[in-house]
């Protein structure tokens, strides 16, 4: 916590949103493989895990150009995995934007084999020696190691933050990773409700649990963004003072978790009007899961 | 055999000849003019200048491996003034933040201690900056890459001691083995404690985890714009990770309960 600390001055529409598209991937990606794990085996929660892997890929896609565009010299970004001082791959366990360089390249490669067992599967892409190979694997191995990446993925970022010395990043310190995991959670849950209201599959039973899912990861959200402020105590400022005050709580508390907190409670019965407000409760999960890691990040630079 | 500087400020004369030594060694750019032909009043007027006593870039940057800071001191009614100063730069942590964070291995440890930062590999990610506790690594827009004081990495390699602590007219910067450097700062410290400077203190032997470089300071640190209890933030690192990690498991534990469990009750609704 040292006032004379500088700032990255990081854009925000380069790394926040880097944290939030790549945080989205990873939720909707962890869901699929989870569901894949504990869900039944049945054609319902086989088609949520499809559609989740239908998110996850092409969203992490777009990553790379967001952390490429930000460097100062991004024609040497591969220098993230190869170093011939350091050792060829190189790795600095010490440094999470070096270790969740890694784990994003693993994760790409994992979304990249579900989507395209994905689209071998529905046969929109013919590909017999794919099929062959990737069955070789029990599907439950896919799914824990994919899991596994997502949750890094999804909270790695928020360690990152917090393992500096700017002030507000210090202070929110343990307890940023964790938030950004359950964001991840609540804004991947949101992702894959979009898709399902749009292929109109709400109305059966594996919707209402992705539904209590999301509600869960959304108090939880609410129970972490109380205990962070209480911890960084003076250190919390930035967020309390205008204009993150009213990013922060304006967008991402209220429009962006209370508001869908309660249209999610609200429409928990199966009812034929509700995929209006379930689309509604699904937009503002996403737009305020981007005003979290836009307002954490930017007030942390302010 | 760490190499280091102990920066005496009592000894300070705010004269900057480390300032211009830095500057002209590694062959920073210049700062902007202080003086401009203002056409409209018809004389030259002076710009760019702090506002804060004598000093005139502010703070440490890309270009500014070394500042020489200027606190003016008075009693109340002001009748007792004191002008303190102090040369900051880089202090070469023993365990650096920037070099922890830094994701390419551009920023290393060089055989006699020195943090430096290997400009063909930096990617200019910026994720050194924040990680710094003192503010002193700065990006260039100009190189895309982050700059920072190498305790004139060349010099020292080719047996010469520091361009700033060769340049100190009144001896306050010195360089030499870090083991030396303690042992003269102690016994300055002592004298002065017995002259009655009772606030006199060392900065850089505990404050994160120990500096190359540091100073023998008259007030608190934070009076000279550094933190009072600086860490290196990478020590935080493991809980962090097991927060994560519980918060990852937990919601896992709701996946379960909410795609397995839910349904189970359900199938119990529908038969009760």
């Amino acid at each position: 916590m040292s006032p004379e600390t500088l700032s990255p001055n990081w854009a925000w529409y380069f790394v926040p949103m880097y944290f939030f598209v790549g945080g989205v991937s990873a939720g909707a990606y962890f869901i699929g493989s989870l569901v894949e794990l504990f869900g039944k085996d049945d054609e319902q929660h086989c088609e949520l895990s499809r559609v989740a892997y239908y998110i996850a890929f092409p969203l992490i896609l777009i990553t790379p150009i967001l952390l490429i565009a930000d460097l100062g010299r991004p024609e040497r970004f591969w220098h993230l995995f190869f170093y011939v001082n350091g050792g060829i791959p190189y790795i600095n366990l010490q440094s999470p934007l070096s270790v969740g360089s890694w784990a994003l390249l693993l994760y790409g490669a994992m979304t990249f084999l579900s989507f395209l067992d994905n689209l071998v599967a529905a046969g929109r892409v013919r590909f017999a020696p794919f099929a062959a190979l990737y069955n070789r694997i029990p599907r439950k191995v896919y799914a824990l190691i994919g899991s596994l990446t997502g949750f890094f993925v999804a909270s790695y970022t928020g360690v990152l933050v917090n393992s500096t010395a700017r002030p507000l990043w210090a202070a929110t310190s343990p307890l940023l990773g964790a938030l950004f995991v359950v964001s991840a959670g609540s804004t991947g849950a949101a992702a894959i409700a979009l898709v399902m209201v749009f292929r109109k599959m709400v109305n059966g039973e594996v919707f209402e649990q992705l539904e209590t899912f999301d509600r869960v990861a959304m108090i939880a959200e609410i129970v972490l963004i109380v205990l962070m402020i209480v911890i960084a105590g003076q250190f919390a400022a930035p967020l309390l003072t205008s204009p993150y005050a009213l990013i922060f709580w304006g967008g991402t508390v209220l429009v962006g978790i209370l508001v869908p907190l309660a249209l999610n409670w609200y429409t928990r019965r199966p009812d034929a009007t509700r995929s209006g407000l379930v689309t509604l409760a699904a937009v503002l999960a996403l737009f305020g899961g981007a005003l979290l890691r836009i307002s954490l990040v930017q007030a942390g630079q302010a | 055999m760490a190499k280091g500087m102990f920066v005496d400020t009592s000894i300070c004369t705010g004269c900057k000849a480390c300032q211009v030594a830095c500057k002209e060694w590694n062959g920073l750019a210049p700062e902007p003019s202080h003086f401009r032909y203002d056409p409209v009043a018809g004389h030259i007027v002076a710009i760019n200048y702090t506002g804060n006593s004598y000093d005139n870039t502010g703070r440490l940057s890309a270009t500014d491996w070394r500042h020489v800071r200027f606190i003016e001191q008075f009693n109340p009614d002001r009748s007792q003034a004191r002008w303190l100063f102090m040369s900051d730069s880089c202090k070469h942590c023993t365990d650096a933040g920037c070099l922890n964070a830094c994701p390419t291995s551009s920023i290393i440890r060089t055989d006699m201690g020195n943090v430096f930062v290997q400009q063909e590999t930096c990617i200019g990610c910026k994720y050194c900056i924040p990680a710094c506790p003192f503010g002193v690594i700065s990006f260039s827009e100009q190189t895309g890459t982050v700059h920072k004081c190498t305790l004139c990495n060349d010099r020292i390699h080719n047996g010469l001691g520091t361009a700033c602590a060769k340049a100190c007219p009144t001896g306050s910067i010195q360089f030499g083995e870090v083991a030396d450097l303690k042992a003269k700062a102690d016994a300055r410290l002592a004298q002065l404690k017995a002259l009655g400077n009772t606030q006199a203190n060392i900065y850089g032997y505990t404050e994160a985890s120990g500096l190359n470089v540091f100073y023998l300071l008259l007030d608190k640190p934070s009076v000279y714009g550094q933190p009072e209890n600086p860490v290196v933030p990478q020590q935080r690192l493991p809980l962090e990770s097991i927060t994560s990690i519980v918060g990852a498991l937990a919601m896992g534990a709701v996946a379960l309960v909410a795609f397995r469990e839910r349904g189970a009750r359900k199938r119990e609704e529908v038969r009760g």
